[in-house]
């Protein structure tokens, strides 16, 4: 009976052959079992990029609306939302404002449409709350551990040693209020300074603290960016980048302002991993001033550069309606989510496309024109040796 | 009639408790599986999610379209959330959906202009913000299964298999004429040339397994595997074809060396004259020439199937840009190879052209099946499996050549010809040097 030994090993070359035919066929056959009762759109954002349509699940995270139930905040609330705390007066008329912040370690938050990530949050946001006072006030923020481990708030300003949130740190489960006084105006960042101080920062434990000086500033339409980025997968590389904390949320959402009218923004940047980021401003310029800690701009440009902490007061209005991108000028970063839109309203009911006639380009030609000649006076001054 | 009865009975007895013992740990087995898999809390707990794992097997780049073939090659379900090109994030569809179970594979299509010959890298993130990434060195449109195409492959294929085997073919009346220490000289170099081959598909399958496959394959362990299977199986089909040759009459001879029956018109009379009066041995000995060539044929042909794989792949993937050159390199690295199927039948009597033709075919028709398969249909693994499948098939044939010497060469042994030795090492050389090219 030595027949079938033959049938035995011929049998195993040839089920290796089927798995092997069988794996090579297999990707094309579960392709082809699709449900084709519904039929998505992908793409036709970028001029020139087809637009496809699919029976599969479509992954757009520009153009995707995070749940906000999931979501580790929601970009548009945040713009605009300035915490004062609760106020009270002191004995000899000083302002007190109290703010309690409570941080956590444990959440899992969607910080990109369809990722997930553990963020460790002042309030239960990504950016913290905006903290806003007045040159001169007492300031009291609680800060309630309710997280795993140790964590701090370290603000930047002037404030006694003891207040500083790096030396002592607040145990899970514990409470400590630090208590000072707002000097000197600006803008400033606020952050966990336990260590490791990277990790501490890079899931999340920030915000932005404002102080205005005692005559304030002018009125505008006031707005705060925070700019930062999630190392979803621990490569010490960014996966992300934000500006208020959802990649891209404001490309779907352009933040609506008025025609003429005095926009200020209070930027910062808070961004780990990479040495610098960066805020451009299209079809503008803006004043810029550098840590918002004197009352004349440095500046008058449409792109500014920081490293991380920096940070500065921008003000701009739009002479035109239309739709505006802001972004990072690092471009990687700003096709990893730091984009963004200015939708600019005339006031009226006017469209944006009425608006962009011929005579107001005919108009822009002109002042182009008278401005050239005005620049070309100074050119050669600086070339010729 | 009774007693036979009985006995007939109890060993019916003996083999329903045989069957039951045999039974009884799979029942214990499937118990366990029942328990752990309807109780997970009871024995093991863990808050640890298992880490995802997700391979990029093969990219294609079509009109204003890039589209990653993924699979979750991780130990549990993955939901894909984002793709991206060069770390940059662009809108994509996943069909059919972004949820993988284990295992299952799906094609993540992004619509994006590219620019051939440029490298790209696509990237794959899971819900848990874990990115995974594939690059490839230089984007070209993916070949699509037209007649055209189909055509480009085949002549690739005659290229590299068909015609330089049939080159090496011509060989057989030159070596016909050797002594027999050129002879030895030349089978010897044969089995260099195998052996070289053997080594170079044994690395290269290693190479797609470590690139292009996920570990949960475990393809390295599928490789080794799968040539000690195709090199003992092929071992013991050779000799079983040896065997009954000589057991049988000396007219079926022809018939049961394999190939082909009848066709040839006149046996060599002087070699029937040294049949009728020979020893079995001797017999064996005129047979397994014939034989060896056979398998010879059969292995490269399998070699060639792994090769026209990894060719039509490769041109899939991008990674090889197909100039008059590389094509020109296969040819001259492959020629040898027909020299190695004439080799062992030189001392034989004369084997007709078609019969050549036929082995020369079998051993280099293949190349086109490969191409073909490989640049339509690619998968690393089947790829893996072909080139493991011919490095057997080929460590079979040298092991059968390095007997049949050691029995042809009588008392002198194998090692101590120095003939054999030069032309070992000279036939790796040869395959060396015309590797260079490729």
């Amino acid at each position: 009976m030595r027949y079938p030994r033959i049938v035995v090993l011929v049998g195993v070359a040839i089920s290796i052959m089927i798995f092997a035919i069988s794996t090579m066929l297999y990707s094309r056959s579960s392709l082809s079992d699709q449900n084709s009762s519904k039929l998505d759109t992908v793409g036709g954002h970028t001029p020139g990029y087809p637009i496809l349509q699919t029976t599969g699940d479509v992954l757009d995270p520009t153009s995707f609306v995070i749940n906000p139930k999931t979501a580790v905040v929601e970009p548009m609330k945040y713009l605009r939302e300035f915490n004062y705390g609760r106020i009270s007066t002191s004995s000899n008329g000083t302002v007190i404002r109290d703010f309690t912040l409570i941080a956590s370690d444990q959440q899992t938050k969607e910080v990109s449409p369809g990722v997930f990530y553990n963020v460790w949050t002042f309030n239960g946001t990504i950016p913290g709350p905006t903290i806003r006072a007045t040159e001169g006030d007492v300031i009291r923020i609680t800060l309630i551990n309710n997280g795993t481990k140790f964590h701090s708030i370290h603000f930047h300003g002037i404030h006694p040693s003891e207040m500083d949130g790096v030396f002592e740190g607040i145990a899970p489960g514990g409470k400590f209020t630090y208590e000072f006084t707002a000097e000197p105006f600006g803008v400033f960042p606020y952050h966990c300074h336990m260590q490791p101080l990277e990790e501490h920062i890079t899931h999340g434990l920030y915000g932005v603290f404002i102080i205005d000086p005692k005559q304030g500033r002018p009125q505008a339409d006031e707005m705060v960016m925070l700019m930062n980025g999630y190392d979803t997968d621990f490569d010490t590389e960014n996966n992300f980048y934000t500006v208020n904390g959802i990649p891209f949320y404001y490309m779907h959402h352009p933040i609506q302002i008025e025609k003429n009218r005095l926009i200020r923004i209070y930027l910062l940047n808070i961004l780990e991993f990479d040495p610098l980021n960066n805020f451009h401003l299209h079809a503008n310029m803006f004043d810029f001033y550098k840590t918002g800690t004197k009352l004349i701009p440095d500046e008058y440009t449409d792109i500014v550069t920081m490293n991380q902490a920096e940070r500065g007061i921008l003000e701009f209005s739009y002479k035109y309606p239309g739709k505006y991108m802001f972004h990072a000028h690092k471009t990687e970063f700003a096709e990893k989510g730091w984009t963004g839109l200015f939708l600019v309203k005339d006031g009226t009911t006017q469209s944006v496309n009425e608006n962009l006639n011929v005579t107001s380009i005919r108009n822009i030609t002109d002042y182009s024109t008278s401005d050239f000649n005005k620049s070309t006076n100074h050119v050669p001054t600086g070339g010729v040796k | 009639m009774e007693r036979e009865e009985g006995n007939i009975r109890n060993t019916h007895r003996i083999s329903k408790r045989t069957i039951l013992f045999g039974v009884v740990p799979f029942i214990v087995i499937g118990a366990m599986i029942v328990l752990l898999l309807n109780s997970p809390g009871i024995l093991f707990q863990s808050s640890i999610k298992p880490l995802p794992e997700i391979s990029i097997e093969k990219v294609e780049f079509s009109d204003d379209t890039i589209v990653a073939f993924v699979r979750n090659t991780g130990p549990s379900e993955i939901t894909i959330a984002q793709a991206d090109v060069n770390d940059r994030i662009y809108p994509a569809a996943i069909e059919p959906g972004q949820t993988l179970t284990r295992l299952a594979d799906a094609r993540v299509i992004i619509p994006f202009v590219w620019n051939t010959g440029e490298p790209y890298s696509i990237g794959i993130t899971t819900d848990d913000g874990t990115r995974f990434e594939k690059t490839i060195n230089s984007a070209a449109p993916a070949p699509r299964p037209t007649v055209g195409q189909a055509s480009t492959f085949a002549l690739i294929g005659t290229y590299v298999g068909i015609i330089p085997v049939m080159m090496g073919l011509v060989w057989y009346p030159f070596i016909r004429r050797l002594s027999p220490n050129k002879y030895n000289f030349f089978l010897s170099l044969t089995a260099g040339l195998l052996v070289f081959l053997g080594i170079d598909a044994l690395l290269e399958s290693n190479e797609i397994a470590v690139n292009a496959l996920a570990p949960a394959f475990n393809a390295q362990i599928l490789i080794i595997m799968v040539a000690i299977v195709s090199f003992i199986s092929l071992l013991y089909v050779s000799q079983r074809l040896i065997q009954r040759a000589s057991k049988r009459s000396k007219p079926d001879i022809e018939y049961k060396t394999g190939y082909s029956s009848h066709s040839e018109p006149e046996p060599d009379l002087e070699l029937r004259d040294t049949r009728s009066s020979s020893t079995p041995f001797q017999q064996q000995l005129l047979i397994r020439p014939i034989a060896i060539s056979m398998m010879i044929a059969i292995g490269i042909g399998l070699h060639n199937f792994g090769e026209g794989l990894a060719i039509g792949a490769a041109v899939l993937l991008g990674e090889v840009a197909l100039s008059s050159f590389l094509i020109l390199g296969f040819t001259l690295h492959n020629t040898t190879e027909g020299l190695a199927i004439v080799a062992p039948m030189a001392k034989s009597r004369r084997i007709p052209v078609i019969k050549l033709i036929i082995m020369g075919l079998i051993a280099g028709g293949p190349t086109i099946m490969g191409a073909w398969i490989g640049g339509f249909l690619y998968s690393p693994i089947a790829t893996i499996i072909f080139l493991s499948i011919g490095a057997g098939a080929i460590f079979q044939v040298v092991y059968s050549i390095g007997s049949w010497m050691y029995h042809t060469n009588g008392s002198r042994g194998l090692l101590n010809n120095h003939w054999i030795i030069i032309g070992f090492a000279f036939g790796m050389l040869i395959m060396y040097l015309t590797g260079l090219l490729v």
